[in-house]
């Protein structure tokens, strides 16, 4: 086998409207390597979330996975996926609140989660739940606390540790510092960073935000309505992005930079299109200032050595 | 010259009991200090921002400034007049009103979902009496939508067939409709996309050279602040803790909260 | 926007695709529709007029339906009352009343409803406590004994001779004012969720006063769920109006509501004459279960969290 955990070949998810199908996921393959961060960036609506509910199993009716494989462990889990959900994989959602019960302590609710996947017994469970919530940083002798009773910060570290519990091999997090402040934000990625190097967990960060990706993931998967545009090594995309798309993201994110107030921000003309008027051929070609024909006619897949760019091509031949 | 002077600005909220669980369970009163003792000035024609964590009391200057709240003390002037001054005609406050408009974070709950785009801009133009034919109010609707880079169609839509960052450009369009020298943005691109964001900045930047505009910018995000800002006042727990240029604070912040802040903020790894 | 194109859009919109997929939707709808349009058209389809005591004929008293009366003849379709009414000229003329009262008292209602559920959200601080604390006390009546007290007062007002012309005006005072309750609670909910939302802010911003925002700017937002409440209290406004013509303080017996109608017909219930009871009785559960059942349907469409 490959060093491969998870692989997804060729995902689709639709859901059909009175009027039409529309994709939410198109066509998206990628792969999930042991012990890495792998990073899903895209904007709002690129279908992020949707893939990963799909991983988890989680997508529920109108919206079906209709077409393409998921693969871990060499196991096929698109069909039964609630065989590896809750203890091979686990998931962390923006709102902390999603995962944790208000009216359970949280210790209550770790020793729940490890005793429902995991054959210990009760002494060994508590004795776990203590070392769950050290290892995310938070003093075992509030186990008896309830959640509300808990910062956001905090929140989010309990979710981890009810996430962590079952000693998962992946861990999808979904935004998982959307909600919160920047100085509780770079608490909770470095955490997450150390996890997956003390642990060998690999993890999928969901975010909109490039300066999270950039300073977190291993590798990271560009994602445009749905469709894939560009996926590789973090450090390779931040300094040469190949996909307009991408440049267009990295160049428009804000930095800290002094003289910037007297310069205009690199802006992507337009919008992403709506689900049920995404473009012919390359969906980005309407906001892209190189597209010729060829965009709008043909859409562009990414291949082993480029992008889902037709430009890339043309370069080459030049 | 300072256009806006904020003066010891506090703002309390109380945040007690009723009085008569007060009177059974003898709790004390509890205030919270959301605002303490705040005091800035802009220039005119330049961007003052202010920068700070979720409930450090942005929103709540904000609000102060263009007179929504009342400061429980201190005092907000606005080229040489008081924001908030009881005795002050109706004619004159409404004058004030004119000159001073806000932004909002929202795209969706800014707009009235019920009103189409062109009654929402001209809403202000009547409410201060600046065109009085339809024709020319019409007109200037046009002329506003055009300023931020919406067509003149787009009058009759309504704002749910927009998206959030042609949402902001409405609002944006709203605020400029009565001519004000003054817009407050309180985190007019936090609901954005990075990419619409860049779009909306920019907006605001070219709308400022354009009208010669005098901004207070509201955010929580150091990177957005660095640049929009002229001059930057960093927020904590309602307390001014450090107000500076950008070059400087960036550079060597000296309060301990500014350089942690400006720490957190993930580095970006572009060449 | 013209109103062809209003229509055409509508006829587009995803609330009528719906509609017409529902079938229970569909059906209680055209129920509706088929009462109210014989009662309004009553005095071209009913074969006499009940109202006229010229026309009634003493000798059809108590005609089954549809068996000639051994006297005269006469065949009458759900058969004749005792004073040789024909029935189904009666249902239809009390349906016009029904209906008229349920309407009427609805409207009353839903303005008084709206006006202090806005003025509760908007104003909040004592008015709002004021309005709620009334709002409370009277819930912890049965609406019914509400209207009965404001039937019972307002005869007490009225010199005799104007109490029965007004006796309909009474019951729609009556139920309208014993059924504010719920409108004037679904409207301050959505009123104090809809002022905290910055497009107030913005209206404040240019010195509109209270009255101009809480009109312009939050009514045409809080009143999708006044028209399911809207549809749900007028049927109980027609049950409630059957209820007290039924109890003998409701329209008078000259002009016959469906609760009259019935109120006469349980008379003789137990003397064999089954019809003068069951057909206006049939016709009010007909028409309050379509009222009930659209309702319903409406509520789950325009707001699925209620589901
Ligand atoms: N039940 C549904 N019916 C129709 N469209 C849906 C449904 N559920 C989700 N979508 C659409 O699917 C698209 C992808 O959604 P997804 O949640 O994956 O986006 P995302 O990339 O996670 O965005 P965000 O950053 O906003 O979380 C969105 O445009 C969304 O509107
Ligand atoms: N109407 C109110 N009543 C009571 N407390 C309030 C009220 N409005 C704000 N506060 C409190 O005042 C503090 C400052 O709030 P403010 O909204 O100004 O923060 P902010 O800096 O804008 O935060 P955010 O980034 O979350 O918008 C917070 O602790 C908040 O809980
Ligand atoms: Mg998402
Ligand atoms: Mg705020």
């Amino acid at each position: 086998m490959s060093d491969h955990l998870l692989e997804i070949k060729n995902l689709k998810i639709t859901v059909a409207t009175r009027r039409n199908v529309l994709n939410l996921v198109d066509n998206l393959t990628l792969a999930v390597k042991k012990g890495e961060i792998l990073g899903l960036v895209g904007e709002s609506g690129a279908g992020k979330s949707m893939t990963g509910s799909a991983i988890i199993g989680l997508i529920e009716k109108p919206v079906k996975i209709s077409g393409g494989e998921i693969w871990f462990k060499g196991k096929r889990i698109d069909q039964h996926p609630d065989e590896v959900r809750g203890h091979e994989i686990s998931m962390i959602f923006q709102d902390p609140m999603m995962s944790l019960n208000p009216l359970w302590r949280i210790g209550d609710q770790l020793i729940e989660v490890i005793t429902t996947h995991m054959n210990i017994s009760h002494q060994d469970a508590i004795k776990k739940a203590k070392h769950c919530l050290v290892e995310v940083g938070i003093d075992p002798s509030r186990m008896n606390a309830y959640p509300h009773t808990f910062s956001g910060g905090m929140r989010q570290r309990v979710v981890i540790a009810l996430a962590l519990a079952p000693n998962p091999s992946l861990v999808i997090a979904d935004e998982p510092t959307t909600a919160l402040d920047v100085s509780i934000q770079a608490q909770i990625l470095d955490l997450l960073k150390q996890i997956c190097k003390t642990r060998g967990t690999s993890i999928i960060l969901i975010t909109h935000d490039m300066a999270v990706i950039s300073q977190t993931t291993d590798r990271v998967c560009v994602m445009y309505s749905g469709r894939l545009a560009e996926i590789g090594i973090t450090k390779e995309i931040m300094a040469h992005p190949q996909h307009p798309y991408t440049k267009g993201l990295v160049a428009s994110t804000p930095q800290i930079d002094a003289s910037s107030f007297e310069k205009m921000l690199y802006q992507i003309p337009g919008s992403m299109p709506a689900l049920d008027n995404i473009p012919s051929g390359c969906a980005f070609h309407p906001r892209c200032e190189h597209a010729h024909d060829k965009c709008r006619a043909e859409r562009p897949e990414v291949l082993s050595n480029r992008a889902a760019c037709w430009l890339l091509d043309a370069n080459e031949g030049q | 010259m300072s256009f806006i002077i904020a003066n010891h600005l506090t703002r309390q909220y109380d945040l007690s009991d009723p009085w008569i669980v007060r009177m059974l369970t003898s709790n004390k009163r509890k205030q919270l200090t959301a605002v303490d003792d705040v005091s800035f000035s802009i220039d005119k024609g330049t961007t003052y921002a202010l920068v700070g964590e979720s409930g450090s009391g942005k929103s709540t200057i904000a609000k102060m400034v263009v007179g929504l709240l009342a400061p429980s003390a201190g005092a907000i002037t606005f080229d040489g007049k008081m924001i908030n001054d009881e005795t002050i005609s109706k004619a004159d406050r409404q004058r004030l009103r004119r000159r001073i408009q806000m932004v909002f974070q929202s795209p969706y709950a800014s707009l009235n979902p019920r009103w189409a785009v062109g009654d929402i801009l001209k809403e202000p133009i009547r409410a201060f009496g600046l065109f009085d034919s339809r024709a020319d109010q019409d007109k200037r609707v046009n002329e506003l939508l055009d300023q931020v880079g919406l067509s003149a169609r787009d009058a009759n839509k309504y704002p749910h067939e927009f998206s959030g960052g042609q949402r902001q450009r409405i609002s944006i369009a709203r605020a400029l409709s009565s001519q004000p020298d003054v817009i407050i943005c309180d985190e007019p691109t936090s609901a954005l996309d990075v990419s619409v964001q860049a779009q909306v900045l920019n907006l605001l930047k070219t709308l400022q050279k354009e009208f010669s505009l005098t901004y207070l910018f509201i955010s929580h995000d150091l990177a957005v602040v660095s640049t929009m800002a002229n001059k930057i006042g960093v927020l904590n727990e309602g307390k001014l803790v450090e107000e500076a240029v950008p070059s400087q604070l960036f550079a060597k912040p000296e309060n301990p909260y500014t350089k942690m802040l400006i720490d957190a903020v993930p580095d970006f790894g572009k060449v | 926007m013209s109103g062809n194109a209003m229509i055409r859009r509508f006829l587009k919109s995803d609330f009528f695709y719906d509609f017409t997929h529902a079938p229970i939707a569909v059906v209680s709808f055209v129920v509706i529709m088929v009462i109210v349009t014989c009662a309004i058209f009553a005095g071209f389809i009913a074969p006499t007029n009940p109202f006229d005591p010229s026309s009634l004929e003493l000798m059809n008293g108590f005609t089954p339906p549809m068996q000639p009366n051994a006297f005269t003849g006469d065949v009458f379709l759900m058969g004749a009352d005792d004073q040789g009414r024909d029935l189904f000229s009666a249902i239809l003329y009390g349906l016009r009343i029904s209906l008229f009262v349920g309407v009427m008292a609805v409207i009353l209602a839903m303005v008084l409803g709206i006006l202090l559920g806005l003025t509760a959200g908007y104003v909040g601080g004592w008015l709002d406590n004021l309005i709620m604390r009334f709002a409370d006390i009277q819930m912890t009546f049965p609406s019914i004994l509400i209207a009965m007290l404001i039937h019972g007062v307002a005869r007490g007002i009225l010199p005799p001779e104007l109490r029965y012309e007004m006796s309909i005006t009474v019951l729609i005072v009556a139920i309208g004012l014993s059924e504010w309750v719920p409108f004037a609670r679904t409207v301050r909910g959505s009123t104090m969720v809809e002022k905290e939302k910055e497009y107030v802010a913005a209206a404040q911003l240019i010195g509109l006063n209270r009255w101009q925002i809480m009109v312009r700017h939050i009514l045409p937002n809080v009143l999708s769920p006044v028209l399911v409440i809207a549809t749900i209290t007028f049927a109980l406004a027609i049950i409630a109006e059957a209820t007290l013509s039924f109890l003998g303080v409701g329209a008078p017996r000259t002009e016959p509501s469906l609760g009259t109608l019935i109120r006469i017909g349980q008379d003789f219930l137990f003397s064999g004459e089954w019809w003068i009871l069951l057909f206006p009785a049939l016709t009010l559960l007909a028409l309050a279960l379509a009222v009930n059942l659209f309702g319903d349907w409406l509520r789950d469409k325009l707001n699925p969290r209620l589901k």
